[in-house]
């Protein structure tokens, strides 16, 4: 194949190659920025959260009625959900939490050890710690695991009014940023006195892995308004039968009750990633009409120049080249055109990708999605120029004896 | 060389049959210069598109150096135009985008001759009509007579059994079209085989054979004897000495 | 008349065109309605995002952020929310012309006189009376509040459709968490796109509140804050706020000039300094006003993955047009016998682009009708992808004026470098 001589006869259409050239590397571009979307948001999905997410269940709730302004009655009731909901079958452990975990903002303080309050202002992240307000049933439901120390337990839980900090867990890069890699036993925080480190779990994917500072205290009967959210440690394989007994279970105890979500923990990450997939699905929807529309244009490009070369491919033929040397020919004109369109379609990929980060956030592009786009067009491509290439191939020698 | 015998080509549409070609018969022998004449539509084109392999026929027997064409697929069809035919047409059929090297160079391609072998045989077609020093020309940038040579280079460059020439010089003045049949004549004396469809009489005179077709049959046999030609000078002579013209 | 009759030529031979060759002018229409519709919907979700929702008065509606953090490491600076004794000295100012104070609750309301117990989660909105007039609220039945302080609330159209089926329900009494709250006003359905005076938490685009409640009573009543809080003290509850630096408070002020701006501005300054003078605050001031508009783009409320998305449908509206063209191109390429033929027999360069401009207008007027019915499909899908848009998507008549002008800006487009083309072809080259 004359490679050169391709060239030079593609420099001659210049308009309907370059129209088609542009349409590629626009193509490849958005095609490529939409596969790093949607990596993006598999990667963010699929990335560890330190729990099982798939067995534990998240039931939140609000009373609806009066009588709950009255905390001891209101206490007495989550008592008695809490007692309840363990006898299910499938339960293991039940805790109650102010917030969940994988959330945006939340609850949230500064920490700091009571002899060293400056630290706040040398991390920033310090400010903003999540404060979990829990029981003592938090490890076990959870699954949390302990670095040093022990879990809360029912003797940190303190009464409304206390005037006490108690006692806390924290986590692990909450212990490293206060205490570096000595022990945090002991020690004295503002929120109280550390008597256990547990390793991270994801609080707030939206911010650092190694920033996960958490405070767990036993505080949520004190504060039994807050307590939003039950949390249910299910055996594998009960999460259906356990979700469908929840409302029913808890509204036997007391109906005045609003139960206005019941979802798994693998659930609540999808659900905090669910407009990152939107996105992505929106982009990946948009790349398939690009793709089908730039096979349109392959085709009527091919269809096109084949209208206006039949009489040279008649010449070919009649100097003895074969179907397939058409064939190939053909093809070679459009992967010609494919590469070019896909070479500049990888700067296209690059500016795109600084234009849509003004916007929202996406990794770089590396060389494997580029070349697996690449292949993507390629394929759709040939695909789409098969049949005007094959009806090219069939094109009969005798049409170069004819005189226009 | 070539041997026809009760070839029949019939055109069919929805009403009516027309019979191109009907029991023709042809043989022509390694070496001759045959020149084929009739009136416009006798079926001299659909012979040579016949001859050339271009067409097929829906009855009879074809054999080309040897080889019987009947049934023949099309890649070995084609194998057979690229290896043992050189056309030359009357509108040259060259590709305006390709220089005159790459024109020259395209059927070689399909030979799969290597690089250098082809650059070898283009140049050396290309010596023979007088134009090795415009490899990069185009096309557009030739006269009709030199752009007719660049074809013969083309049909010579592989080395054919036989070339096939229609009106060769149909396209072309009548200085131009004396410098194209000098070549011709001049690839007959070194022993090639051609075979031209002519609307010109003279030009059918000047050469070995002469034949005509009417309503698709060979209508009669004249032999002429060749032309005195009077220069004595050689084609590659001829052709330096326009070039000094130019 | 004779242009008249020119140009019903003219449409008959673009109606000849488009029969002769039916699946090419098909896959045009198709590629550039699809570009269009895509276009469409997400400017539509723009339009909504960035439409402006009090016009008559968006520049004289201020909302108001300070810096009266008692620390050196305020959450933010400035804050968008207050304590309550630094809105309380925006409301007690003489200087706007009206002022709301407000926060953000929910409570759980049934009719106290129903039978039944079913209670219905509802929005709060915890408010001084202000806030009725200065947002232009508009009353089906009753009135506002007229103090910061009584057992009585205004309901939104939403609720009372819930609870009273649309009826006049003013002077009916709500029990709301266990108190009971006498309904003095209804309003009509009331639409703010964006919601102007709570774009933060996220809540732009959520629809206009449930519940209109006294701010002082709701504070009495405990009514939680739904919305940011931050405090750089400890409080039991929210009745237990005033007193404490808790900043959970908006405010707007509706100011009638430039000259009440910087009056505003300066009050709010003055009072800065008198707080740094007393040592509360050790921070520099930092007070900013924003009208709606600038704070509806200080906070961003446009969401930034549509806008995205936008950009990406520019480019695929980009890959339509040029698709069209070469499809185009190739379509007057077959046609370029008879141009020659026309053009030797006499139409002029002019005429030929008229027939060619008429026929893409033509192409254009089919391929917007698509392209709308496409924009409302993809703004359904949109929905589907990225619910949280969900209030936002409508289809307002500008856009379908917009989407027509679109398919007919990009038929014609695409036809420009075809059609000039086609005129290049020489009479003689095409009818040797």
């Amino acid at each position: 194949m004359n490679i050169k001589a391709l060239l030079k006869s593609l420099l001659l259409r210049k308009f309907t190659t370059g129209l088609l050239i542009l349409q590629l590397a626009i193509t490849l571009g958005l095609l490529i920025n939409s596969a790093i979307l949607a990596l993006d948001t598999n990667e963010k999905l699929a990335q560890k959260t330190g729990l099982d997410a798939e067995n534990i269940l998240i039931v939140s709730l609000q009373p609806t009625s009066g009588n709950y302004r009255d905390l001891d009655y209101f206490r007495s009731i989550v008592s008695e959900d809490l007692q309840t909901l363990h006898k299910l079958p499938g339960v293991e452990s039940v805790s109650l939490v102010n917030q969940l975990p994988i959330n945006r903002r939340g609850m949230l303080g500064n920490v700091y050890d009571l002899d060293d309050p400056e630290s706040v202002r040398k991390d920033k992240y310090l400010q903003d710690v999540k404060i979990f307000l829990t029981n003592e049933e938090l490890g076990k439901t959870l699954a949390l695991a302990l670095v040093e120390g022990r879990f809360l337990t029912k003797d940190d839980e303190l009464d409304f009014g206390s005037e006490k900090n108690g006692n806390v867990l924290i986590t692990e890069s909450l212990k490293k940023a206060l205490y570096g890699e000595g022990s945090a036993l002991g020690q004295e925080t503002n929120n109280g006195r550390v008597v256990g480190v547990v390793k991270d779990i994801m609080l707030d994917p939206t911010i650092p892995i190694d920033k996960q500072y958490g405070v767990f205290g036993n505080r949520v009967m004190e504060y039994v308004f807050t307590g939003r959210n039950y949390l249910l440690k299910v055996t594998a394989g009960h999460i259906d039968k356990v979700r469908n007994q929840v409302s029913d279970t808890i509204l036997a105890v007391q109906p005045e009750r609003d139960i206005y979500r019941v979802i798994t923990m693998a659930e609540h990450l999808q659900r905090f990633y669910r407009h990152d997939k939107g996105l992505a699905q929106l982009f990946l929807m948009l790349c398939g009409l690009m793709i089908f529309v730039t096979a349109i244009s392959s085709y009527a490009y091919s269809q096109f120049h084949i209208s206006r070369q039949k009489k040279f491919i008649g010449i070919r033929r009649a100097l003895g080249a074969r179907k397939k040397d058409i064939l190939l020919y053909v093809l070679t004109e459009n992967w010609l055109v494919y590469s070019i369109g896909c070479v500049l379609g990888l700067g296209m990929a690059l500016a795109f990708n600084i234009l849509l980060s003004q916007y929202i956030s996406l990794s770089k592009p590396d060389m494997m999605l580029f070349l697996l786009a690449s292949a993507v067009i390629f394929v759709a491509g040939t695909l789409a120029t098969l049949i005007p290439a094959i009806k090219t191939s069939n094109i009969p020698p005798v049409i170069a004896t004819r005189t226009v | 060389m070539l041997k026809m015998n009760n070839i029949s080509r019939i055109y069919q549409s929805d009403t009516i049959q027309t019979h191109a070609l009907r029991d023709f018969s042809l043989n022509v022998k390694a070496g001759e210069f045959v020149a084929v004449t009739g009136p416009s539509g006798s079926g001299k084109s659909t012979f040579l598109n016949v001859a050339g392999l271009l067409d097929n026929f829906d009855r009879g027997q074809y054999e080309l150096d040897g080889v019987s064409v009947q049934g023949l697929k099309d890649d070995e069809l084609s194998r057979l135009r690229n290896e043992k035919i050189g056309f030359i047409f009357q509108n040259y059929n060259l590709i305006p985008d390709y220089s005159i090297f790459d024109n020259v160079d395209m059927p070689l391609r399909y030979r799969g001759f290597s690089a250098s072998e082809r650059k070898r045989r283009v140049e050396e077609a290309l010596e023979k009509v007088g134009l090795a020093s415009r490899l990069k020309y185009l096309p557009s940038q030739l006269s009709g007579g030199q752009q007719q040579r660049v074809a013969i280079a083309r049909a010579l460059a592989g080395e054919p059994k036989i070339l096939l020439a229609d009106e060769p010089t149909g396209n072309l003045d009548s200085l131009m079209a004396r410098q194209v049949m000098e070549i011709l004549h001049d690839l007959n004396k070194g022993g090639a085989t051609i075979i031209m469809v002519t609307h010109d009489p003279d030009q059918a005179r000047e050469v070995s054979r002469n034949v005509q077709v009417i309503d698709g049959q060979l209508a009669d046999f004249r032999i002429y004897a060749p032309l005195d030609r009077s220069t004595g000078k050689t084609v590659s002579a001829a052709v330096k000495e326009e070039m000094a013209d130019a | 008349m004779r242009s008249n009759s020119m140009f019903a030529y003219n449409l008959s031979l673009a109606m000849q065109s488009f029969k002769r060759a039916p699946t090419l002018y098909f896959l045009i229409m198709l590629t550039l309605s699809i570009g269009v519709g895509v276009l469409c919907a997400n400017l539509a979700l723009v339009n909504s995002m960035a439409s402006d929702p009090i016009p008559e008065k968006s520049d004289k509606l201020i909302h108001i952020s300070m810096n009266t953090w008692p620390g050196d490491q305020p959450p933010d600076e400035p804050m968008h929310i207050l304590r309550y004794r630094d809105a309380m000295k925006i409301a007690e100012s003489d200087i706007p012309k009206r002022s709301a104070v407000f926060y953000a609750s929910g409570v759980y309301a049934r009719d106290v006189d129903s039978t039944s117990m079913k209670r219905f989660d509802s929005t709060v909105r915890a408010t001084t009376p202000g806030f009725f007039k200065l947002t232009n609220a508009p009353f089906a039945y009753g009135s506002a509040f007229e103090k910061s302080r009584g057992m009585e609330v205004v309901i939104g159209d939403d609720l009372n459709q819930k609870i009273f089926a649309g009826k006049n329900s003013v002077g009916k009494t709500l029990e709301l968490d266990g108190e009971l709250l006498t309904i003095v006003g209804v309003l009509k359905p009331w639409v703010l796109r964006p919601l102007f005076y709570h774009v933060t938490e996220g809540r732009a685009f959520n629809l206009t509140d449930d519940i209109y409640a006294p701010l002082e009573t709701a504070i009495d009543l405990g009514w939680s804050i739904h919305a940011r809080s931050s405090s750089a003290d400890n409080y039991s509850g929210v009745e237990d706020t005033r007193d404490k630096n808790a900043y959970y408070l908006q405010a707007w002020v509706e100011l009638d000039d430039i000259h009440q701006r910087s009056a505003m501005q300066s009050y709010l300054d003055n009072y800065s300094q008198q707080l740094k003078d007393a040592g509360e605050h050790p921070l520099a001031t930092r007070n900013e006003l924003h009208n709606v508009n600038e704070w509806l783009t200080e906070k961003k409320v446009v969401d930034q993955k549509v806008l995205a998305f936008t950009i990406a449908s520019v480019l695929f509206l980009a890959v339509c047009i040029f698709n069209a063209s070469s499809l185009l191109l190739s379509r007057f390429h077959a046609a370029k016998f008879e141009v020659g033929l026309r053009r030797a027999l006499g139409a002029s360069n002019r005429q030929m682009l008229m027939q060619g401009l008429t026929e893409s207008v033509l192409l254009g007027l089919f391929t917007g009708a698509i392209a709308l019915v496409l924009s409302w499909l993809f703004l359904k899908l949109s929905v589907q992808f990225l619910p949280r848009l969900a209030n936002i998507a409508v289809l307002e008549p500008k856009l379908l004026v917009l989407g027509m002008l679109l398919a007919l800006v990009t038929s014609i487009a695409s036809a420009l470098y075809p059609l000039y083309r086609a005129n290049r072809y020489t009479i003689s080259a095409e009818l040797k």
